[in-house]
Formats: C-alpha cells, structure tokens, sequence
C-alpha cells in the first residue's frame, strides 16, 4: 500500500497569497466521504485528484476503510497528521456539517462540498445551508458549493481535477465559471472536442460561500486566465456583479467576460402595459445592465465558445474593418452580408493591395473584397492573398472561407494560414465548410489555436462580440452629475404619504424638487379657483381629476385638455366633476390639477423601476405606439450619467425620429439627457420609490426644453 | 426483549453489514460520518435489522435513523 500520495509541494511554489489559492493551488486535499465503491461520485472524485498529477498530498477520509484506491484512509479529517489545506466534500447532506465542523476544527481553510441536498431542495434544505454559511463564518473557511461538479485548475504547478468531470481538460487561457454542474461536463466534453483547454474551471453550485464575484476577482488576478466565460441561472446581487465587472472588463488588465443568464423571461412577461415595470422584465434589464458592465452576454454555449476562443488565441483587432478571402462566391457574399449585418465594416483594399492581388491572381478572380481565389485555389493562393490584404493597413481582421473542391488541397492550406498566423499582428478566422472532407484542416486550425467555425456567419457574429468589448474598452467612463434638489420639499411628500400611488400633486412636487421641467401648475379645489389660476398663468390650460380611487382619468373624462379662456377653465371643471359625480359617485375627489398646457412635440416616456436584482433602474423609450406596441425601450442603472443618457437615447429604434427625419424638427436631445440625468439622482436618493413613469414628456424642438405632461410614482411602505 | 439485547444484536448487525470492528460502533456513532456507510449499505441495514428482530419497519422512517442509539430505539418501539 502507497503510505500517501506525496509529491513536490503545489503551494510552495504559488506563494499562497490570495485568499482563493486555498482553493486553487492547495498543498494538500483530505477528500471526505471517499467510498470504495467504484462508479460512485465520491470514488470517483478521489480517483480523479489520484490521477490527474495533482502535486500535492492527498488524504482519503473513509470511515470504516483502510485504503482507497491503495492510499491510506483515515476514518476523521482530524485523524490526519499534517495540515490539511483544502477539503472536497463528498458525504450525503445529512453529515456534511459534522465533515465541515470537523474541518474547521483541524484549521483547514478551504473547502468544496460537491454534495447535493441543500437549498435546492427546500426548507429543510435551506437549514442545513445555513448551518454550513455558520461554520464558515466561526472557522474563516472559504467554501465553494454545495451542489456542484468541483473546481478544475490545469496550472502545472498543482494539476488539480477536484471534480466528478470524467477527463482533465488541457491547459489554455480561458476560465470557466459555472452555476451549473451538469452543464460543466458538457462543456468540458464540447471544448475537449475543439481542442480548447482551460485555465480554471470552477463549478460553484449554491454559493453559500465563495460568490461568482469573487472568482472574478480571482479570475482577474490569475495570471493563467485571459478570457472568463460565465455561466450563471440566477443572480443574487447584481450591483456588486456589475461592479466586479466593470473593475475586471476595463483598465491595464482588462480580460473580457462572456456570459450566459439563463431563465430569459418568457414573452408572455412583456404585458401590453406601457408602464415601466412591465416593460423592464428581468431579462430586458440583465441585458441592459450587463451591456453596461461590459459583459458580453450570449445566448448559447455555442457562441460563449465561438467567440470565447476568438479572444483566447488571436490578437484584439484594432477596429472594424474586415477582408473575406474565399474560394466560393456564394459563401463570400453570404458572409459578407452577415458581417454588415452585426456591425462589422467591409475594409477597402489601398490601391497596392489591389495591385498586388492583381498579380498573385488569376484573371477570373474577384481582387475586390470579398477577395474570390476561385474555386482551383491551391495553398499557394491562399497564402498570396492572405500576405496582400493582412498587409493592407486598412484590414483589421480576416476571415478565411473554403469550401472543398476536388482539387483543393485543404491540409496544405490550413498550414499555410498557421504559418502566416505567426507572421501577423491582426486576428484571423477560418469557415472551412463541411463536416467530412474539411476536418482534416480543421484539426490543423484547431491544434495551432486558429478559431475555426463551421458557418461563416458564426465567425461574424464572434468577431461583432470582439467588437463590442473593443469598443467597450475604448469608450469613456460616465461620470455621474449632481444637480442640487430640494430635499426639504421631497420629505414634506413623503413623510405623510403610504405604500401606493402619489396624488399628482404630489408626484409633480418630487420632480420638481428634482429640477424636472414641470410646468406650472396648482391642485384647485373649485371651478373658481381653477379660472382665476389660469388666468394667472395664462393660456392654454390642461385640467386633470386629481383622486386616489381614479387611476384612468380618460376613462372618466378626468382630463380636459386646450382650455383657452377662464370662463372654458370653468364650465370644463364643473362638467368634468359632474360627469364623475355621474359614473364613480364614491370616488373621493381632491381636486383638479390645473396647469399650463406644454407646446406639441416629441413624446418620450422616462421611467424607473427598483429591481430586486440591480436596484434602481432607468427606461427610456419614444411614448406612444413605439412603447405600447414595439416595446422600443432601453434601459441603464442608475445612477448614471450624461455618456450612459446620451445611449439610451441613441439606442432606441426610433431615434432617427428624434433627430428630426421626414421634415420634423430635431428634437432638444440635450434636454431629456438632463432630465434623464436628474431622474437617475431622484431614484437613486428615494428608496422608496418602486417605479416611475413620466408618460409622455413632451420635447420641443432643440434649445427649446421639455415638459413633464403626465407622472405617476409608486413608493413602497415607509421605512 | 430489553434494550441491552437490542443493543447488542444492533452492534453486531452492523458490523456485519458495514465491515467495522465493533470497537468503532457506539451508541451515538453516526452509521454514515463514523462508520462509513454508503448509500446502499444503509437500505441493506435496514433490511438485516428486520430480518434480525423478526419486524416489518417504514422504509422511510428508517432510512431517516441516523446513529446507532437511534436505531436501537427505533426498533425497541417495533418491537413492542
């Protein structure tokens, strides 16, 4: 029998600094719950540590057995001589807090409880998570799980494959970050299969105490990692996510995150309700949000990899403009118009280029790009005109097509591109399409790190997300703006006011305090009182039904709007109240608000909303059909400043409207970027508004402001 | 038939079943955390406890018996 499994100590050599190294480079692992029964998870990860050259030393813990696997057993982690320095975690539920308490107990700092049977399953299984989050917090244990597949780091200074996955990957650059543990083994599997190996591999299931955030942070400060894929199915604390990785995606070290948030809310999620907090789904605001954090989210492991590779193993483009070099017409124009279509420029060769191309190539081939070497193209013409358009300064990045004709030398040609692969600065990808003839070259590709795609619009879209983290980089911060608010008005509301719906009053008092352009207005309690302030004010007037059983003031004729004259302001006040009196004889009548009428314009809606996840967020949309029936909305978290406003604005579909097309007028851009400014430090001050909808503001034309034409804020219960 | 005598034969049935010296088995052993049952040798104890004491147990119930004493009480309440 083998006394130990003892080799070179992994942690020497990683100085272990970071408080995750406990995890990642452990000196020394005790498995507890080790079986003997082979085929078992248990078995199995202690024989996938045994064999996967881990260079530390490991301690089987296994009641009631004398050896595993011919290593020694111990019946308790305590019954271990040296120092243990991470512990995976194989027994049933029920006794993993006495395996853990016992490890707490001996010091080991680090832990992975692969087993099942906690907050998943239910109440019970909650208790029992709670109880480990304790032992934790008393033994300073950093734990990863429970409920997952394990923690994988290919680093050959450790070699550690704590995981019921059936293989070590091969070493790469690329970490994978998984809430899922079933989904870990098909990705390994996938990727083994495209010849993508990992740094680090960490499966993190409940996260009842090491959070994605902080293997992000870990992942940022590895010096083996350059891309960090995620996987995540449900998301606790988005503010701290989007922190993380806004730190992590921009700066001297950025690495790009890809990520999958699974659950997408279903369609019917998007009510027919033009209010904020139907629009702003779950799913519309991780989108939103992730965007801002510089997260590239994806919808498919498929593209996580296809772009995830583009990032690993080639250079970052240094802008948009790509050359196509094909053998086949078809697959080049079709390619083409995919690249148009996610964002991506089609770059104009300089006039050597041409040249040049002109003269490698026979006469019936296309020297314009798409570059067409026709269908005979032999690696030799390839080769040529990959030299003419990677040399061409005007080409950021190229993409390779073949397709296999009876003369065309396929192996030959994929080690031509690896050769000038070598000899370039700019990233390139190859669609050799097929899936028999072709994979003798797309072994080639793969094995020296070249990005291969089975469809040329799959390299186009992974290049377009290349692009957006290019671009993410490159673009400015946001600096978020003060404005003074009166905050003694804002408390003057609020004191009083209960869960539920602000009187219109009310509401207007908010924004106002916040320097919103509400126009000039007074809740009048008479017919009177409504004439002589209008007449104060001046023409045209707007009346509304101000009562708090009356959410749909058209429904009740509640509203009446181009009042020209005192005696209109009057006569519209008293039928309005009759009509009322008529059909909602219980209603409580407050008043009628009565303001100035704002000149017609471009009808915007802002909104707000408190997510569970992400706190307050923005909505930014044209009013009207656009909102109602195209959902053409954007959102940001707030707080947020003038660079995130002027995106929203932009990123509507309709913004071109605003811009003044068909003959209308520009609208005053700079005016909803400031209001959108001053909402995003309203709701980040007042806690206790769940949403906001100003539907519409009306937006005059450039240089000429906006008005606040509607408003409803919803608070939540006082503090 | 006394607890002692239930003791005793549950000592014996579970080192049978689970392979241990009966120094290891005591009353507050936990059959999995301090005597190393796996899965199927807790369903197997289950059985070799009805077939030793001559009694039918709820599957579920038992499965849910932890430790040693637990199950000495368990099956001096069958028993009766």
């Amino acid at each position: 029998m083998i006394e130990e499994q003892s080799a070179r100590s992994a942690g020497e050599q990683s100085q272990a600094t970071d408080p995750l190294d406990r995890i990642f480079y452990p000196r020394s692992i005790a498995v507890l719950g080790v079986t003997a029964t082979a085929g078992t998870v248990p078995n199995d990860i202690f024989l996938n540590i045994l064999t996967s050259s881990y260079q530390g030393v490991l301690y089987p813990v296994a009641p009631g057995k004398r050896s595993i696997g011919a290593v020694r057993a111990y019946r308790y982690v305590s019954d271990v001589e040296g120092d243990v320095d991470l512990a995976v975690i194989v027994f049933p539920a029920s006794v993993v807090d006495k395996a853990l308490e016992q490890c707490g107990r001996k010091g080991v700092s680090g832990a992975i409880i692969i087993s099942a049977g906690f907050r998943e399953v239910g109440p019970e299984g909650v208790r029992r998570e709670q109880r480990l989050k304790d032992i934790c917090k008393e033994y300073g244990i950093a734990l990863i799980g429970p409920n997952c597949l394990g923690v994988i780091n290919t680093d050959p200074k450790v070699l550690l494959n704590a995981s019921f996955a059936r293989k070590m990957p091969a070493r790469g650059r690329i970490a994978f970050l998984s809430q899922s543990g079933a989904l870990c083994t098909a990705v390994l599997d996938y990727a083994r299969g495209k010849q993508i190996g990992f740094s680090k591999f960490v499966s993190f299931g409940n996260k009842a105490g090491v959070t994605e955030i902080e293997l992000l942070d870990y992942l940022h400060r590895d010096p083996q990692t350059d891309v960090i894929l995620l996987y995540l199915e449900e998301l606790r604390d988005g503010r701290a996510l989007i922190e993380a990785a806004r730190r992590i995606t921009r700066g001297e070290r950025a690495k790009p995150i890809l990520a999958i948030k699974s659950g997408r809310t279903p369609q019917g999620a998007y009510a027919a309700a033009s209010h904020t907090g139907s629009l702003a789904s779950e799913d519309a605001v991780c989108d939103a949000v992730f965007r801002e954090a510089g997260i590239v989210r994806v919808a498919s492991i498929e593209e996580l990899f296809n772009t995830g590779i583009l990032l690993a193993y080639q250079p970052m483009p240094r802008g948009d403009r790509l050359a196509i070099v094909t053998n086949a017409g078809g697959p080049g124009v079709m390619a083409t118009d995919a690249a148009v279509s996610v964002g991506l420029k089609m770059a104009q060769f300089a006039p050597e280029t041409t040249v040049q191309l002109k003269a490698s190539l026979p006469a019936a081939a296309n020297i314009k790009n798409p570059v067409d070497v026709i269908g005979d193209a032999r690696a030799d013409r390839y080769l040529c005109a990959l030299q003419a358009v990677l040399g061409d300064g005007g080409v950021d990045q190229v993409l390779v097509i073949l397709t296999p004709q009876s003369m065309t030398d396929i192996e030959e040609i994929a080690r031509a591109i690896c050769r000038i692969h070598h000899q370039t600065a700019k990233p390139i990808a190859c669609s050799f399409m097929g899936a028999s003839d072709v994979m003798v070259g797309v072994d080639v590709l793969q094995a020296a790190h070249i990005p291969h795609y089975i469809l040329p619009e799959w390299a186009c879209r992974a290049m377009a997300d290349v692009q957006r983290i290019r671009r993410w980089r490159e673009a400015a911060g946001d600096c978020v703006t003060e404005f003074p608010a009166d905050k003694a008005a804002v408390e003057a509301v609020m004191r009083d006011a209960g869960e539920g719906y602000l009187q219109e009053d009310e509401a207007l008092a908010v924004l106002e305090a916040y320097g919103l352009p509400v126009p000039r207005h007074k809740l009048c309690r008479s017919a009177d009182e409504a004439a002589q302030f209008a007449r104060s004010i001046g023409f045209p007037i707007a009346l509304r039904v101000v009562s708090p059983d009356i959410i749909h003031k058209y429904d009740v004729k509640g509203v009446a709007l181009n009042l020209t004259s005192a005696h209109a302001v009057h006569e519209a006040y008293a039928e309005m109240m009759r009509h009322i009196g008529r059909v909602m004889p219980d209603a409580h009548l407050v008043g009628v608000m009565t303001r100035a009428m704002i000149p017609a314009g471009h009808e915007v809606i802002l909104g707000a909303k408190r997510d569970a996840v992400f706190g307050p967020v923005l909505m930014f949309g044209l009013g009207g059909l656009f909102v109602e029936i195209l959902k053409d909305v954007t959102f940001a978290l707030a707080p947020m400043g003038p660079v995130t406003a002027d995106r929203m604005i932009r990123e509507v579909k309709a913004y071109r409207l605003l811009e003044g097309a068909r003959g209308m007028a520009a609208a005053d851009l700079a005016s909803i970027r400031e209001c959108l400014c001053r909402l995003s430090q309203l709701v980040t001050d007042l806690d206790r508004i769940m949403e906001l909808d100003i539907n519409p503001l009306i937006v005059g034309p450039a240089g000429r402001g906006s008005g606040v034409a509607d408003v409803r804020i919803r608070l939540g219960p006082s503090l | 038939m006394d607890k002692d005598e239930i003791h005793q034969r549950v000592v014996k049935v579970v080192c049978d079943v689970l392979n241990v010296d009966p120094g290891m088995v005591e009353m507050e052993s936990n059959f999995i955390f301090d005597l190393g049952a796996e899965s199927t040798q807790s369903v197997q104890l289950v059985a070799a406890f009805e077939e030793e004491f001559g009694i039918e147990m709820d599957n579920e119930s038992a499965l849910g018996v932890q430790t040693v004493g637990g199950a000495v009480d368990f099956i001096a309440q069958c028993v009766k």
